[in-house]
């Protein structure tokens, strides 16, 4: 008898903590960190700032759940910043500036800046990597500046801050480079990598600056050591099989207007060889578009005026690549597009014997375009309805 | 025999795949590049051991069918050798349910529970661990049964997902420098493949022992198959990062991101690996436990299973100071132990048993 009634006391006894309510943590007890800047101070210390998401306390559950904006204010995300010998110290001394818990789970976007990026990324990538919370999808980006002065502008449209990041990255006008990714590059055979680069729009201290992504950062070793124009990003990212969206715009020759087209599918294809002594790289780009505009003379209904077109665009697409090219090669002397693992994969025995010599091997190397452009549809009309009248 | 209990062969094939797959599926892939960089995808097809183990245990279990290994080891080479295999064989099935138990215990801590005492986390499953072996055989069988289906369901899940992630070229070039880094990778899996012979402990208790064979040899293919695509898949995702991370599947399941709402896919991965640890840690408990019990010429196991479960969780926390310690024994020590512990040992039996002429009728 006394066996079962301690038996049922016991039981009991262990049903208690099972409800978890002992060591509960609900999400209005957590500060949830949804994206973090890190930034290198004059005298050598990190500088960590990261964007809190806040769930009102209990004002959840009193509006309903699925009313998002809490009184229509955006005051939802809280900027904290702090600093510290490394990264690890610095995010240990975060806990101190905020009373509720501090949460990683959720980080999406990693902006470094642009004095620690050209000091080196390693060191704060071992912490994120090494991390369990962090995630390696998370994206990465250099800020063109500091990087708390991007963290600071607030979103018009978004959330927060790094929800605007990243949708603006996920649209593939720009590169989406995320932590994994990056961490892949940077130990891939060129040891190089690129992230996009972070500019804000207008100034910084304005109330309406929004943060906008364009051009890009190229490292090598872990370092930041240049950054490239706009223009010459796309020729990289036509190069690196990235170019996904665009609208270009050509003029084709005697032709009196513009066409632009609309890119719908594009795919790069890199052919290492090997001849003799000669290191050589053929790029074959293909791709398919559609015209969205037409205010030239030509008539896009003919295949004829088509192929002049498909020609222009051709030229348009080497031009830029050309310039990513002799950027890379001649300037910064740095193979951001993936040849050395071309070449490896190709060619592993002879990668193997020359592995030490590709800094020397890749600035001299020959580079021959194939381009390959086909425009698919015309769109809804074939030629300008609307053409300017001395050309009639 | 100690056990009464009785299991179908195709219980047999689902406890052994689930003795095997789950940490063979968790810390293998990063053990394995470091040897076989980009062919770690076919290292599994080197199951040399595998291909060892499924005839030696199938042929052990025909030299005296219905009787346990123990009693079949005595039987075959006489009182005092019998004797010392079977004290050997119980501690080693000891010690390797140690490993396993400390290898879901430092996965769990570390990946997700990384405030909570390891003796909880380890105590907590051999508790329930302990509750299923005392059950026996039949209980054990059973939850393979009902677990297989929901470990494959989340695996094939996550391999599903991780698709669009893919990179095909991270598998290139292909034997760039034979086969021998493969073959090299392929070693610490023999470890996983020669566990095979477990199989020797539980053919007594199968009813349909015609069809156990056939049964062995899907099982053997299906945990090839199992290691080839877990292989693939984290090699296509990580590439070179492959080797640098702990739990090369968990960044896998962590790194889906599907439409922005499939995503945070690790407690899928927690889910398989509670499971399948499970099923592991209660096969080799049993083995343990009814071997220990026949050992000391008991008639009962049942008495000692709590006890042991005591000594089980102990050893969890004895095998290794800290994760890399035994990861370092998984990749060196282990490997020769057990090769002779599950291959070299049974294959001296079988060779002396048909030596002296016996298993004929």
């Amino acid at each position: 008898m006394i066996r079962k009634l301690l038996l049922v006391l016991v039981s009991t006894a262990c049903l208690l903590p099972t409800a978890g309510c002992w060591n509960a943590k609900e999400v209005n007890d957590l500060a949830i960190i949804t994206g973090a800047g890190i930034d290198l101070t004059e005298d050598g210390r990190i500088e960590l700032s990261v964007e809190i998401y806040l769930t009102s306390p209990g004002g959840t559950e009193s509006d309903g759940p699925m009313t998002g904006q809490p009184n229509g204010d955006k005051g939802t995300s809280v900027i904290r910043t702090v600093h510290g010998i490394n990264m690890a110290d610095a995010a240990s001394r975060l806990q101190k500036m905020i009373s509720r818990k501090v949460f990683w789970g959720q980080a999406e976007v990693f902006l470094f800046g642009e004095r620690m990026a050209r000091a080196g990324l390693e060191e704060p990538m071992d912490f994120m990597l090494r991390h369990t919370a962090s995630r390696e999808r998370s994206q990465v980006f250099v800020a063109n500046g500091p990087a708390k002065d991007v963290l600071l502008l607030t979103p018009p449209v978004d959330r927060s801050l790094s929800d605007a990041l990243v949708s603006m990255a996920e649209q593939q006008t720009g590169l989406n480079i995320t932590m994994k990714e990056l961490a892949q590059m940077m130990v891939g055979k060129s040891r190089a990598a690129v992230l996009p680069i972070v500019h804000i729009y207008p100034e910084k201290d304005l109330q309406d600056a929004f943060p906008y992504i364009a051009g890009m950062a190229v490292i090598k070793e872990g370092r930041m050591i240049g950054k490239l124009d706009e223009y010459t990003t796309r020729g990289v990212m036509w190069l690196r099989n990235e170019m996904k969206h665009a609208t270009v715009t050509v003029k084709p020759d005697e032709s009196g207007g513009y066409v632009s087209l609309h890119l719908l599918r594009n795919h790069t294809r890199l052919i290492p060889s090997i001849q003799g002594d000669r290191w050589i790289m053929t790029v074959r780009i293909t791709g398919q578009d559609d015209i969205v505009e037409n205010t030239s003379n030509l008539d896009l209904s003919e295949p004829d005026h088509l192929e002049q077109v498909e020609r222009e665009m051709e030229r348009f697409v080497e031009e830029r690549v050309k310039l990513a090219l002799d950027t890379a090669q001649k300037k910064l002397k740095v193979d951001i597009f993936g040849f050395a693992d071309a070449f490896w994969r190709r060619y592993p025995k002879q990668w193997m014997a020359n592995a030490s010599r590709w800094d020397e091997i890749f600035p001299e190397m020959e580079v021959r375009l194939e381009t390959d452009i086909r425009i698919a549809r015309p769109g809804l009309i074939g030629k300008n309805f609307f053409p300017r009248q001395e050309q009639r | 025999m100690i056990e009464k209990g009785k299991i179908s062969s195709a219980q047999l094939g689902k406890m052994i795949y689930l003795a095997i797959t789950p940490t063979a599926i968790l810390t293998a892939p990063g053990i394995s590049f470091n040897f076989a960089r980009q062919d770690l995808w076919l290292s599994p097809l080197w199951a040399i051991c595998g291909v060892i183990a499924v005839p030696l245990a199938l042929g052990l279990n025909r030299l005296y069918p219905d009787c346990s290994p123990v009693q079949a080891s005595r039987k075959i080479a006489g009182r005092i050798p019998g004797w010392v295999f079977a004290g050997a064989n119980w501690l080693f099935y000891l010690y390797m349910s140690g490993i396993i138990l400390r290898e879901y215990g430092e996965f769990v801590v570390g990946a997700f529970l990384s405030e909570t005492p390891l003796l909880i986390v380890l105590g907590s499953l051999v508790l329930v661990c302990a509750f299923a072996v005392r059950g026996g055989v039949e209980i054990v069988g059973r939850f393979a049964g009902l677990f297989l289906p929901a470990f494959l369901t989340l695996f094939l899940l996550i391999v599903l997902l991780i698709i669009p992630d893919l990179q095909i070229t991270n598998m290139m070039p292909i034997l760039p420098e034979g086969i021998l880094p493969s073959l090299k990778g392929s070693l610490v899996l023999q470890i996983w493949f020669s566990e095979l012979s477990i199989a020797w402990f539980l053919l007594p208790y199968v009813s349909d022992r015609e069809n156990a064979k056939k049964s062995l040899w899907i099982t053997f293919g299906g945990i090839i198959l199992t290691l080839l695509l877990s292989n693939w898949v984290t090699l296509l995702l990580l590439g070179d990062l492959t080797g640098g991370y702990s739990f090369p599947f968990l960044i896998l399941a962590r790194y889906i991101d599907l439409a922005e709402f499939f995503t945070h896919l690790e407690a899928l991965f927690m889910a398989i690996w509670v499971l399948g640890a499970f099923v592991k840690i209660c096969v080799f408990f049993y083995v343990t436990v009814t071997g220990a019990a026949e050992w000391m010429g008991l008639r009962d196991y049942r008495p000692i299973v709590f006890p042991m479960a005591l000594l089980l969780t102990l050893f969890g926390i004895w095998i290794a100071a800290n994760f890399q310690e035994m990861t370092h024994a998984i990749a060196t020590s282990l490997i020769p132990l057990a090769l002779t512990m599950f291959i070299l040992v049974p294959a001296i039996l079988y060779a002396i048993g048909r030596l002296r002429g016996q298993g004929r009728q």
